[in-house]
């Protein structure tokens, strides 16, 4: 039996200095697995990074939330997945071309917009790599030096992503992270234009849902407002034909035919009026622009309510208007839109009233025309529909003639067509202020 | 026992929403103290704020953390907030602290320590936090080393159960800060000491293997290893890994690798519980040194370049939440607390799996948990005093002693 001979300690030395060799040479191989093992996994962290990004954002789309708060949500998740400092989505100044404004951020930015006449699709920063002109514009405003920038030109809108340092967690960006920027940025977009198509579908359906609810209000005014003259009509004819056992007298006569005159004329004017909103409603308004005096326009609209005026037994006053001041309006169009709320005025304003007319020069330009009237007063939650159509408010009295609910809608749709504005106030139990405003340009002196 | 602790988890961009979230899972309980973990992409005041908002005349302690962990979710992007309730004498802490680390983290360390020593009795657990970062430009750390020197030397004979941590506002090392007073304190370190009714059990996780063969330490400065066998350290580690440790920006952390000391028997077989691991804060080039996380190592001592083994680092969990449970056995547990090393999460390691995640899968928590990503770990070692560790996982569960 061989015995191995004792290692000398020279022997023993060399083994020892070759165990410790290899076991060096292992460890070394064993941390550049680990570092290696490390980057692989960063580098697959881009593509969870994108897809955590795209399965989050879309979450959003089942989220009841305005347009306007999808930018920071969307910035909360990038600053969270893809573990950046700051964050801001930019878009392009529609009057400044060349300027964009900071639409949303996360970490603060040194200011709100910055020009960057022609932004590219994407560029980045890192240490190791000389930096773009376009970048400075950017950096500055993030303030970090190290970003990743995108750009969407259809759009006008960019995101921008920065970060103070390259270490750790934060390894340098580089050209492969334009994926990450670029879903970003389409994610934003795509979700922008959802829930814009979103609202549009809401305002269309609210729309429709009002014009359901006016057609319901229409038809009910409608009924009652042809069932009355109707009525009168049906009732009086009556009376006067012959057969009846008491045959009226003429006086009766003249009265029951002056009754179904009016009730003609009633629906005739509602026919006009039918007819006149849904006209304008429907294609745009024609109109005869001239210059037209106010003054002996102010005092015609009154001379032709005389009738309901006196009906009434309310004062109707034409404030003093400067002789040569003018309006480039449609004579016609604008004698009804102030018939409409003379007549409105003197319906609301109980016996004894006074109703005020008043023009005057708005600005260098522009005309101020107002209905003023000590009548009833429209209370403040029915102010905004007191412009809708078909709508008639609650009174308090029942002296007050009833309508189609149409003559401030017309009015108002009439004044729009002249570029200007219908503006009404009142307090209830007051009185009412009807004005409207037309624009620089409408009005002149002589 | 009377009183209880729950925890809260919460992630939201806005501190505000993120604290009423977590304090909305806290329940309408009062509390008497709340522990804040605050994610640092939060701002401290704003956070502060919101804390004062949620539970008006509540003693606040905590800080900023680089993220939080729970049995319900978990992150490190900087929008968490982890918070523990504490209500009744039997369990919440009494909290002292010290706000004079820049002056020197031994003797702030030294007057905390008599502080707790003078609350004390033998056995008691602390729950150690502090400041991590005493400045960013240049970078340079409040060594945990150093305050729990200072704090041994306080405690004097004082044998105590402490764990602790480093809090960081993120892994860059960007900042850090400390609840105190109802104020955000930079350079403040603070000792949570619990009742003496709580029993505290911790396991630490590790995840680092020996990557080389013994190197002596030949010349040192504070942290700054300047020499290894005689060699520039720089020099002898890039040799031996055949790698650049990098060219550091200044706040970039070499985390290819670590310098690791054997204790006790350096002849022993492999044990990861052997090991205190310093992370390499910064390689210099132009000195050929490497600078480590805590200034504790001394010439002459002997280090192994050591590397970090992601499936070791799991399988550390596993058997260590096993050991855990083991000791933990009837006994009724009040709450679990992971401190864990920012370096640990996945983003940085590469594992596929994400350590703090196996960790509460393993734990399976039916107790408050919560969790935060630290700088610096600290907890009893081999059975002996607590130390700072790096690179560590430390889990603690406290329990209603017998």
């Amino acid at each position: 039996m061989n015995v191995p001979a004792t290692p000398s300690f020279e022997q023993l030395q060399r083994e020892l200095e070759f165990y410790r060799r290899e076991y060096d040479d292992m460890g070394a191989r064993l941390v550049r697995l680990q570092e290696e093992q490390s980057r692989a996994a960063r580098e697959a962290r881009r593509s969870k990074i994108v897809a955590r990004l795209v399965r989050d954002a879309y979450q959003i789309v089942h989220q009841d939330i305005f347009a306007s708060k999808i930018g920071g949500l969307i910035l909360a998740m990038v600053a969270d997945t893809a573990l950046c400092d700051k964050a801001a989505f930019l878009k392009r100044d529609p009057v400044d071309t060349e300027r964009f404004v900071v639409e949303h951020a996360l970490g603060g930015m040194t200011g709100e917009t910055l020009e960057l006449p022609a932004p590219p699709a994407f560029l980045f920063t890192a240490s190791g790599k000389p930096a773009e002109p376009a970048a400075a514009p950017l950096t500055a405003l993030i303030g970090v030096p190290y970003i990743l920038f995108a750009h969407d030109e259809s759009s006008g809108r960019g995101v921008l992503l920065g970060k103070k340092f390259e270490g750790n967690i934060h390894r340098p960006y580089e050209a492969r992270d334009a994926e990450i920027v670029e879903v970003v940025l389409a994610v934003y977009i795509d979700l922008l234009l959802r829930k814009s198509a979103e609202a549009t579908m809401r305002q269309a359906r609210q729309a429709a849902e009002e014009a359901s609810n006016t057609r319901a209000r229409f038809l009910a005014n409608l009924s009652h407002e042809l069932r009355s003259p109707l009525n009168t009509i049906i009732g009086f004819s009556g009376l006067m034909l012959e057969g009846r056992a008491r045959a009226p007298t003429p006086e009766q006569r003249d009265e029951f035919a002056r009754q179904i005159q009016d009730a003609g004329r009633s629906l005739l004017a509602l026919a006009n009026d039918i007819l006149d909103f849904s006209s304008l409603g429907h294609a745009r308004l024609q109109l005869r622009r001239e210059w037209v005096p106010l003054a002996p326009l102010l005092h015609a609209v009154a001379r032709a309510l005389t009738q309901d005026i006196a009906a009434r037994n309310v004062w109707v006053d034409v404030l003093p208007v400067q002789a040569e001041l003018q309006a480039h309006i449609d004579y016609d169009r604008f004698r009804q839109i102030l018939t409409n709320i003379l007549g409105n005025a003197v319906k609301f304003t109980p016996p004894g009233g006074r109703i005020e007319l008043g023009a005057c020069l708005e600005g260098r330009s522009g005309i101020r025309l107002s209905v003023r009237d000590n009548g009833i007063g429209i209370r403040e939650e029915d102010l905004a529909r007191a412009l809708e159509p078909f709508v008639q408010l609650k009174s308090e009295s029942h002296d007050h003639p009833r309508g189609a609910g149409l003559g401030l809608p017309i009015a108002k749709q009439l004044v729009e067509a002249h570029d200007g504005e219908l503006q009404l106030a009142s307090v209830f139990g007051m009185g009412t202020e009807v004005t409207i405003l037309l624009p620089e340009g409408s009005g002149k002196l002589g | 026992m009377k009183g209880t602790i729950r925890t809260a988890y919460a992630h939201d961009q806005n501190a505000a929403a993120a604290v009423r979230a977590a304090q909305a899972d806290l329940g309408d309980e009062p509390a008497d103290l709340i522990v804040a973990f605050v994610g640092g992409k939060h701002a401290p005041e704003a956070a502060l704020a919101a804390l004062r908002a949620a539970f008006p005349g509540i003693t606040l302690a905590g800080g900023a953390a680089a993220g939080a962990i729970s049995a319900h979710g978990f992150g490190y992007g900087g929008f968490e907030i982890g918070l523990i309730a504490f209500a009744g004498a039997d369990v919440t802490p009494a909290v002292v602290a010290t706000r004079d680390l820049l002056s020197g983290e031994f003797a702030a360390g030294e007057t905390l320590g008599e502080a707790v020593r003078a609350r004390t009795e033998d056995g008691q657990a602390v729950l150690l936090l502090f400041d991590s970062v005493a400045s960013t430009a240049p970078l340079k750390l409040h060594p945990a080393s150093q305050i729990m020197a200072g704090f041994q030397s306080g405690l004097a004979a004082r044998e105590l159960h402490i764990v602790g941590g480093g809090l960081l506002t993120d892994i860059n090392l960007s900042d850090g800060w400390l609840l105190d007073g109802g104020e955000v304190c930079k350079h403040a370190a603070a000792a949570l000491i619990f009742p003496p009714g709580i029993a505290a059990e911790t396991v630490i996780f590790h995840g680092c293997r020996p990557a080389s063969s013994f190197l002596d330490i030949t010349k040192i400065e504070g942290a700054e290893v300047l020499e290894l066998n005689g060699e520039p350290a720089l020099t002898v580690v890039e040799r031996m890994l055949g790698l650049t440790l990098g060219t550091t920006s200044g706040q970039q952390l070499s985390l290819v690798a670590t310098l690791g000391q054997k204790q006790g028997d350096p002849y022993a077989p492999f044990d990861e519980n052997a090991y205190v691991n310093r992370l390499i804060l910064q390689a210099n080039p132009e000195r050929g040194s490497l600078t480590l996380f805590e200034p504790d190592f001394e010439v002459g001592a002997r280090v192994q370049i050591m590397s970090r083994d992601n499936i070791l680092m799991l399988e550390s969990v596993t058997r260590g939440v096993d050991d855990l449970r083991s000791r933990m056995a009837a006994k009724t547990t009040l709450l679990g607390l992971y401190i864990d090393c920012a370096g640990r999460a996945s983003v940085m390691t590469g594992a596929e799996t994400e350590e703090a995640e196996l960790v509460v899968e393993t734990l399976a928590p039916k107790f408050p948990f919560m969790g935060f990503y630290s700088g610096v770990e600290i907890a009893p070692f081999a059975g002996g005093t607590s130390r700072p560790l790096d690179w560590t996982g430390v889990l603690t569960v406290l329990q209603a002693a017998r």
